[in-house]
């Protein structure tokens, strides 16, 4: 049981597509599900009468179930409502709905530091409301939210993984796949553990980098 | 309804299963948590810069990886581990990786002069962290471990994947085995039914978290203000 480079470099081509495929889910859903979250904290944080009670509980039921019975909901569940999904936009549906309440947490999170007062000041000198939404709560929201976006964008990376249940060839998959069948499995892990860490410290890395430039105004 | 009264037991059976699972988790990440958490606000650089490397591998890998690590990897070092047991593993080492941060958040909140006190008094180090900073911390640290013990029985439902018989599992083969013996496909309802369970079982933690950190927090008015988050606890980690 020692160590095969060459068995991993035969399959180096595999592993790439199934880390292709993990890098454009995520970055779909990523993406995707910040826009829920901006709507999501929009309807709350304006008070939206039926809409913002819906976004709270809405929020409460994907933080309190499983995100694989989620995955299983939408992937097996919901053609028996006659909605028929790919495997790639299941997964990205998914992802899509278990992060985006995470997301309406943080925007809103953010949206809640720009106070009462500032709005009135910010309109006592003229600023039309978009003004007020751009130069004002907008920096300061992003500010103070994008550090826990980029969090929730992370874990959504990594819960990625998960959609190899439903047989989404991507990274994981690719790897169980191959070990059932070589039981080449020291080399598989050791090469989708490697991957995963770079892509999880590179990303946390151009976050810490993000929050540091974004910060700079208040750094003496 | 008619297929939840025929499969009963089976269902109560997995629930079980899902909840010793759980339990077990808990147990072995708690001790890990505890163990390693107070090692780390401990004075020695490389002691913490140890259970740092700890903290950011288990949770950077994602879970799934690691349950399969545990599964696939365990025997080929003659560690025959039942599903059940591999399962643990796995879900004990995420689980103390983020256990640890809470841990150490809490102590970090306890002011420091509570310690420079306790010294002067000539406590020895482990009487301190017994007998006085450890109970203050412990007003910290309980809370987020009760959102920490949601997310672990949330993450029970991946004993699926590696054929543990725990809830979520049940439901699914529940499924499969109406589809091929009587021919029609219950997975919206049985997973819809599924995913309600989960909700009662993990909002009911959580609402009890959540009374618990409201009344902890209400006789003590005079912590630090930096001292009032202790480490944001990984609330979104399923």
């Amino acid at each position: 049981m020692e160590f095969d480079v060459a068995y991993l470099n035969a399959q180096w081509p595999a592993l790439m597509r199934g880390l292709w495929l993990t890098v454009q889910v995520s970055a779909l859903s990523i993406v995707l599900s910040i826009l829920v979250g901006v709507l999501g904290a929009a309807a709350r944080v304006l008070q939206v009468p039926v809409l913002g009670k819906l976004v709270v509980g809405y929020v409460e039921f994907i933080r309190n179930t499983p995100l694989l019975a989620q995955l299983f909901f939408i992937f097996y569940g919901l053609p028996g409502l006659g909605l028929r999904l790919s495997l790639f936009w299941s997964g990205v549906l998914c992802l899509t709905v278990w992060a985006g309440a995470y997301q309406i947490e943080n925007v809103r999170g953010g949206l809640e530091t720009v106070g009462k007062g500032l709005r009135e000041a910010a309109f006592s000198l003229g600023l039309s409301p978009w003004r007020f939404f751009r130069l004002v709560a907008a920096p300061m929201a992003i500010r103070v939210g994008l550090p826990s976006m980029l969090n929730t964008s992370i874990s959504l990376l990594k819960n990625s993984s998960y959609l190899q249940a439903i047989g989404l060839a991507e990274l994981t998959y690719v790897a169980i796949d191959r070990i059932s069948m070589d039981f080449r499995t020291i080399e598989m892990f050791a090469a989708i553990c490697v991957i995963y860490l770079l892509l999880v410290l590179t990303l946390s890395f151009f976050a810490s980098r993000l929050e540091y430039r974004l910060n700079a105004p208040f750094r003496l | 309804m008619d297929l939840l009264i025929r499969n009963l037991p089976f269902i109560l059976q997995g629930l079980a299963m899902t909840l010793g699972l759980a339990l077990a988790t808990l147990f072995f990440a708690t001790i890990i948590s505890f163990l390693l958490g107070t090692l780390a606000t401990l004075r020695f650089g490389w002691l913490r810069v140890l259970v740092k490397i700890y903290v950011e591998l288990f949770r950077d890998i994602p879970l799934v990886v690691n349950i399969f690590f545990v599964f696939f990897v365990a025997p080929l070092f003659g560690l025959e581990l039942s599903p059940f047991a591999a399962v643990t593993v796995g879900l004990s080492v995420w689980g103390s990786a983020n256990g640890i941060e809470i841990v150490r958040g809490g102590f970090n909140a306890v002011p420091r002069h509570q310690w420079q006190s306790a010294a002067a008094l000539g406590l020895k180090t482990w009487e301190i962290y017994l007998f006085i900073t450890g109970p203050q911390a412990l007003r910290a640290i309980l809370p987020p471990f009760v959102g920490l013990l949601t997310l672990l029985v949330q993450a029970t439902s991946l004993g699926a994947l590696v054929g543990v018989n725990e809830f979520f599992k049940v439901g699914q083969i529940i499924v499969e085995r109406t589809t091929m013996m009587e021919g029609w496909n219950p997975a919206f309802t049985v997973y819809a039914a599924v995913l309600l369970t989960y909700f009662v079982i993990c909002s009911t933690l959580s609402w009890f978290g959540r009374w618990l950190e409201r009344r902890l927090k209400s006789d003590r008015p005079q912590t630090r203000p930096e001292a009032i988050s202790p480490a944001e606890p990984a609330t979104q980690l399923p």
